[in-house]
């Protein structure tokens, strides 16, 4: 096989942009394709999956992410079976790869790989990679809290041949089919998944046709030049130095204790470096990021700082250097379980950002609930003797910004466009009631100059003799952090109620029997404030206190302002606030 | 003018569409089949000023005039400025917030100061009510009466000025927000009042809440302009009842739309595309493509079968960062990108050339205009490139300056070392990349070929950004109809039938047997009320013709596929041919099918169509002789990297009958037609300009 020869026609700066556009909805078409084909509800409703080109050196020149957790991963694959398989790679070949260590994230999400040839050169790589529902391992689902080890959570794929130059490898896919529990979906996925490879093949096929294959190779340079230059301006425009934020993960899910994580964050004129060293090693239960996931948690976080809607590519993720020692809880190494990796892979998102929030304010906000709350609500109904499962994340308050209130009862930042079920559907469609679902004024939030938003509370009734329940509760012990003056958030939390028992707080729960008429309570936490809470416009107060997101009492004794008859006394609110500050003073000498 | 053309004593149907800048109308005169119209400028302050305007332009003889189609932008502005009514919200206890919460998605979603719309009622104006209905439509706690009065009366004394009442699953028994609305007619009889499931009977609370909540901030603006213009209408001496366009592609009664504003939202965008509609027919043609090009966006939609693209999962303000508000109420499908005519072209941080989404508008418009725009817009690299005419538009009521073209291109052409025309013709191909998006979005994006369809193109811009598109996307015809692309929306409102549409969630799974009855129920349930409805518009004994569609899935999947349902009852002789068709949409639309899978029926829908009378396609004057007679010059053009000359021709006097082949100019005053190289246009017996590639 050859590569590129001599040197590439250059396109004018017009044809330039329309083939960056036609790779662009290439990456687009394969992406809704899949979404519209597949058969697993947690790829065309929760969009759990992403897509992208790559360039024949496996570097990624598009890439439509379904959630932002997935914007990092793809690049690993693509370096990985190049590595492997480059000189022996013919058109049709298709290759499988989900093993977390090196360029996965937990055993679900697996990856399909299409090399896309002109000829006999190979132009590039076409990537999908998607959470397929059934993998085998201990549950059904694949996903669990409990494992111990990698051998508990499925199959593994470690880089082999699906298709061998357009033909099926049969006895892979018998094997496949063996060792899930849900074989026709899994397979019908994963077909849908290689049809909507072939839909940016053609696509790609198209462009050549049109424009020559020289040219479209300069254009995918041109979009990773582009990417850079891009990165480039948008760094002129942080802050430089080093910057450092710590926490703790509540727990690992195996034992009680938490695990300390710190990043120390260095930006310079053309790199950002960011540097796990010193968070804990990798835990005894399956709360462990592999490298792929770490960096995609950073390369979340950069985008937000940078510009949230620059296009994802190498080019613009150059500068992005992750120090991440081997063993740690950032980079898991076998045989450790990853299946809920994204407990901590939400820390790198959060650790990045807590350390730049007070640098770089107008990009940001001051911390958010965090957790993806995972929760599971599963049984059999009665009535009809089918089963039925609540397979969902829950929304929670984010922190406020430098320049308003946060915002309540949205997605974590592991979701993307992700949405939260209808509670009608699901009483229609389920032995379930949900008894309220309402914002989280109860628990309250952080306090500012701007407030941060309130959590929500959504109570499940269980309406059918017996029900299973299994929760993922995070940041239930260290609650989101504030910004300047501004109070921490509070946690997230379930509490669940039993018949002729007392209600009991959970954190991490493993399918908990409740029978007809048992509740329970999900609760997430309310995002970190930002500035002093004395500063706050005293009308916002009111405000507050009208729409009762405060009580009158808290606006007293949190924000020193006295509210009478749903108005605001000027001359005692001064005073208060006056009284409030000197008391500080006195507190820290 | 138009009482030279319209003479008929009677007869007369006119159609009136307020757009972002003008208020067209056009006159159909029943007895004689002759069609004209005018246009004004619109007035945003006072819409209805407009209309005046209109009227008074076109000396139209309202005593003349017996059916009156109007579409507004009213509603839709009043919501996209937040300038509505304060609303007051009555709600389920423990779900008032529902309003706040939405659905939670971040559609930014790197963005991590994302904000969602703000909720248009704030939490103290959003009040509770202890009861609860169950989801098989049973009451699990009865409606406690005292408190509605009590939660009525606290709005009324909070000042707001309409009420909308939300309540869990009153999609499946709305009887609880039925006596929550007699009893708020009687604590505040003087407020609006919108009841959610009048609106909306499917399920989805936040989505059902947010429609009923817009509709009651739209309602007191809406009734009181509706009134205005009613009286505007009666003054003149017309003695029938208006009527409005509809979001689902049909018209209903002023008083409709008083009740039911939400409904009226998209009327002007889906009035092009029943036009279209009426086009296609009278050409034989089943399947198209609708591209309206207009001076800021493009939009585009899909018709089957002569049949539009039609769901009730509709959003206003929403684009690729913002959810917008859910409007769940049958609304035609029309896709818009921010790429028009007047749209301009930039340089971005990395040297990179872009067009759009800023447009230069109608104020100060493109530099050719000389009204003061200096930015280089789509229209001045058309005008540099020769491709429009370089000294005048509209028929010479518009002097264009191609020098102030050329001195807004050059800076940009200067940083490519390019020449003008080069860059130029490079700005025509990007914004013709744009545009196709739209195209890409309601077909390709769906499942659609593009290949399959034909291209009916309208708007100002829309005939010259066509050829380039059919050109991209292999579309073999391009149609431009004989009525002006300037009024074709509200040529579209004289060929609109009268609709309603009433769409009911309940889940019935169809291998049992018992539910083909309950099925049966339902059907014959929507279609008595269907035909109530039509009664209260009191369009005479005339009764509609009703069609039965069905949204269906395979049971445990989330997602569902509409499917035409026989008339007449269900039963298990024909239940299978249903079973059938469903198999096969969905096929069609996903790529699979589940033979063994039960099948079930999630939401029922009722169309009830009424036939008013149309107007027939305008005969534009046929002119005599040949072609030549037609050709108004040869211009230098400058495409593909090199300028040649091309024949320009004026449509007015082009024969039917013409064969032009490309590359070819056809103007009019209001849009300049385009046919490059490998395309041919013809001139139809109706005046239409039909493009087909060779």
């Amino acid at each position: 096989m050859t590569t590129r020869q001599g040197p590439a026609e250059k396109a004018d700066p017009f044809t330039a942009e329309m083939i960056k556009n036609g790779l662009i909805v290439a990456c687009e078409e394969m992406f809704y394709a899949f979404g519209r084909t597949a058969m697993s509800p947690v790829i065309y409703e929760v969009l759990d999956y992403a897509v992208g080109i790559a360039n024949a050196e496996g570097e990624l020149v598009a890439q439509t992410p379904g959630v932002p957790g997935f914007s990092g991963v793809l690049d690993f694959v693509a370096s990985d079976v190049l590595e492997k398989w480059r000189k022996e790679m013919r058109p049709g070949d298709v290759y499988v790869l989900n093993v977390p260590y090196r360029s996965g994230t937990h055993l679900n999400d697996v990856a399909l790989v299409l090399p896309s040839f002109h000829k006999d050169d190979l132009l590039g790589l076409i990537i999908n990679k998607g959470h397929w529902s059934e993998v085998g391992g201990m549950h059904f689902g694949s996903w669990t809290s409990d494992a111990t080890e990698i051998f508990q959570e499925g199959m593994q794929f470690p880089n082999i041949r699906l298709y061998l130059e357009g033909k099926p490898n049969r006895d892979l896919i018998e094997m496949i089919r063996a060792n899930s529990r849900l074989p026709d979906q899994t397979f019908g996925d994963m077909e849908a998944q290689i049809a909507s490879m072939k839909v940016a093949d053609r696509r790609i096929q198209k462009l050549i046709e049109k424009y020559g294959v020289d040219v479209i190779r300069a254009s995918m340079d041109k979009l990773l030049e582009d990417g850079e230059k891009l990165a480039a301006l948008k760094l002129k425009g942080l802050p430089k130095g080093t910057f450092e934020a710590e926490d703790y993960i509540d727990d690992d899910g195996i034992t009680e204790d938490p695990l300390y994580v710190k990043a120390k964050v260095t930006i310079s004129d053309d790199a950002f470096v960011v540097d796990f060293t010193g968070s804990a090693p990798q835990g005894k239960g399956s709360i462990n990021s592999p490298l792929p996931g770490t960096v995609s948690g950073v390369r979340e976080t950069y985008m937000a700082v940078m510009d949230p809607h620059a296009l994802a590519n190498a080019g613009f993720f150059r500068p992005i250097k992750v120090i991440a020692p081997e063993g740690s809880v950032f980079h898991a190494v076998r045989p450790a379980p990853t299946s809920t990796y994204w407990e901590s892979m939400s820390y790198s998102v959060d650790l990045v950002w807590k350390a730049l929030a007070p640098h770089v304010p107008d990009r940001l906000s001051a911390g958010h609930f965090l957790s993806i709350l995972a929760t599971i609500l599963a049984g059999v109904d009665d009535r009809t003797r089918e089963p039925f499962a609540v397979v969902e994340p829950q929304p929670g308050g984010w922190g406020a910004r430098n320049d308003g209130d946060g915002e309540s009862g949205l997605v974590a930042c592991g979701d993307g466009e992700t949405y939260i079920a209808s509670n009608e559907v699901y009483e229609r469609n389920m032995p379930i009631l949900v008894d309220r679902y309402e914002l989280n004024i109860e628990a309250g939030t952080g306090h500012g100059r701007f407030r941060g938003g309130f959590g929500v509370i959504k109570d499940y009734v269980v309406r059918c003799p017996e029900a299973s329940f299994t929760v993922s509760v995070g940041r239930a012990k260290y609650p989101p952090w504030g910004v300047d003056g501004g109070t921490d958030g509070t946690p997230n939390t379930c509490i669940v109620f039993k018949h002729g028992r007392e209600p009991m707080v959970a954190r991490k729960v493993g399918g908990l029997k409740l029978v007809r008429g048992e509740k329970v309570s999900l609760r997430s936490g309310g995002g970190g404030g930002w500035g002093p809470p004395l500063e706050r416009d005293p009308e916002r107060v009111l405000s507050d206190v009208r729409n009762e997101y405060l009580t009158v009492e808290q606006a007293r004794d949190i924000y020193g302002v006295v509210v009478e008859g749903m108005q605001v006394d000027g001359g005692r609110t001064q005073r208060r606030r006056e009284e409030m500050r000197r008391g500080h003073r006195e507190r820290r000498p | 003018m138009l009482s030279n053309v319209l003479e008929s004593p009677a007869g007369l149907r006119l159609g009136i569409d307020i757009g972002g800048a003008f208020t067209d109308l056009v006159a159909y005169d029943s007895v004689t089949g002759k069609t004209a119209w005018v246009k004004v400028e619109t007035t945003s302050a006072d819409f209805s000023e407009g209309v005046r305007n209109c009227l008074e332009k076109s000396h139209v003889r309202m005593k003349a005039v017996d059916t009156i189609i109007h579409g507004q932008t009213l509603v839709i502005n009043t919501i996209v400025t937040r300038t509505g009514a304060k609303v007051g919200l009555i709600a389920t206890r423990g779900f008032r917030d529902v309003l706040e919460q939405q659905r939670s998605n971040r559609r930014d979603m790197y963005s991590f100061r994302y904000r969602k719309p703000e909720s248009l009622v704030p939490r103290y104006l959003r009040l509770e009510i202890d009861e609860r209905v169950l989801s098989d439509g049973t009451v699990l706690k009865p409606l406690p009466e005292e408190e509605i009065g009590k939660a009525a009366r606290a709005l009324a004394k909070e000042g707001v000025e309409a009420i909308a009442i939300s309540l869990m699953n009153s999609y499946a028994n709305p009887s609880h927000e039925e006596a929550v609305a007699e009893a708020v007619k009687r604590a505040a009889p003087d407020r609006f009042l919108t009841v959610g499931s009048e609106v909306s009977r499917e399920w989805g609370e936040y989505e059902r809440t947010s429609t009923a909540v817009l509709n009651a901030y739209t309602m007191p603006k809406l009734t009181r302009y509706l009134d205005k213009l009613e009286g505007t209408f009666r003054d003149g001496g017309f003695p029938g009842t208006p009527l409005t366009m509809l979001s689902n592609g049909g018209m209903a009664t002023f008083d409709h739309a008083r009740r039911y504003p939400i409904t009226t939202m998209e009327s002007g965008p889906v009035a092009g595309v029943i036009g279209s509609i009426a086009v296609a027919e009278g050409l034989g043609l089943k399947n198209i493509l609708t591209l309206d090009g207009g001076s800021t966006t493009t939009k585009a939609s899909l018709v089957q079968e002569l049949a539009p693209t039609t769901g009730t999962e509709h959003y206003v303000q929403r684009d690729e960062n913002n959810p917008g508000y859910p409007v769940f109420v049958p609304t035609v499908e029309v896709v818009e990108v921010g790429n028009g005519g007047t749209s301009i072209a930039w340089i971005d941080g990395i040297g990179n050339v872009r067009v759009g989404p800023t447009a230069a508008g109608a104020l100060p418009g493109p530099a050719c205009y000389g009204k003061g725009g200096t930015d280089p817009t789509v229209t001045d690299a058309y005008v540099v490139t020769g491709l429009l005419n370089q000294k005048y538009l509209l028929g010479g009521d518009l002097k264009i300056d191609r020098s102030l073209s050329e001195k807004a291109l050059r800076p940009l052409a200067d940083r490519f070392h390019a020449s003008v025309a080069a860059f130029a013709e490079g700005v025509v191909k990007l914004a013709n990349d744009n545009a196709a998006d739209a195209l890409r979005l309601v077909s390709v994006q769906r499942g659609y070929d593009p290949r399959e369809f034909a291209l009916i193109a309208y708007g100002g811009s829309g005939p010259m950004f066509a050829p380039f598109i059919a050109r991209e996307l292999e579309i073999g015809t391009i149609v431009v109809p004989s009525v002006p692309p300037g009024v074709f929306s509200a040529w579209g409102m004289l060929v609109t039938d009268v609709k309603h549409d009433l769409v009911l969630t309940q889940t019935l799974r169809l291998d049992v047997e018992g539910n083909l009855d309950d099925a049966n129920a339902t059907y014959r349930q929507l279609e008595a009320r269907m035909v109530a409805i039509f009664e209260q518009e009191r369009f005479g004994t005339e009764r509609p013709v009703v069609f039965r569609s069905a949204d269906m899935r395979y049971r445990g999947q989330e997602h569902t596929v509409r499917v035409d349902v026989m008339p007449g009852p269900l039963s298990l002789d024909n239940v299978g041919e249903l079973i059938r068709r469903f198999h096969e949409a969905h096929e069609r639309k996903y790529a699979f099918r589940l033979e063994r899978s039960v099948v079930e029926i999630v939401n029922f829908h009722v169309s009830g169509v009424l036939k008013v009378g149309r107007a027939s396609l305008p005969e534009r004057p046929a002119p005599k002789g040949s072609a030549e007679k037609a050709l108004v010059e040869r211009r230098e053009v400058y495409l593909d990297g090199r300028a040649t000359k091309w024949s320009i021709y004026d449509r007015a006097l082009l024969p039917a009958g013409s064969e032009l082949p490309g590359p070819v100019i056809i103007e009019e005053p209001t849009c300049t037609i385009i046919a490059l190289e490998g395309q041919r246009a013809r001139i139809d017996e109706h005046g239409n300009v039909i493009i087909r590639q060779v």
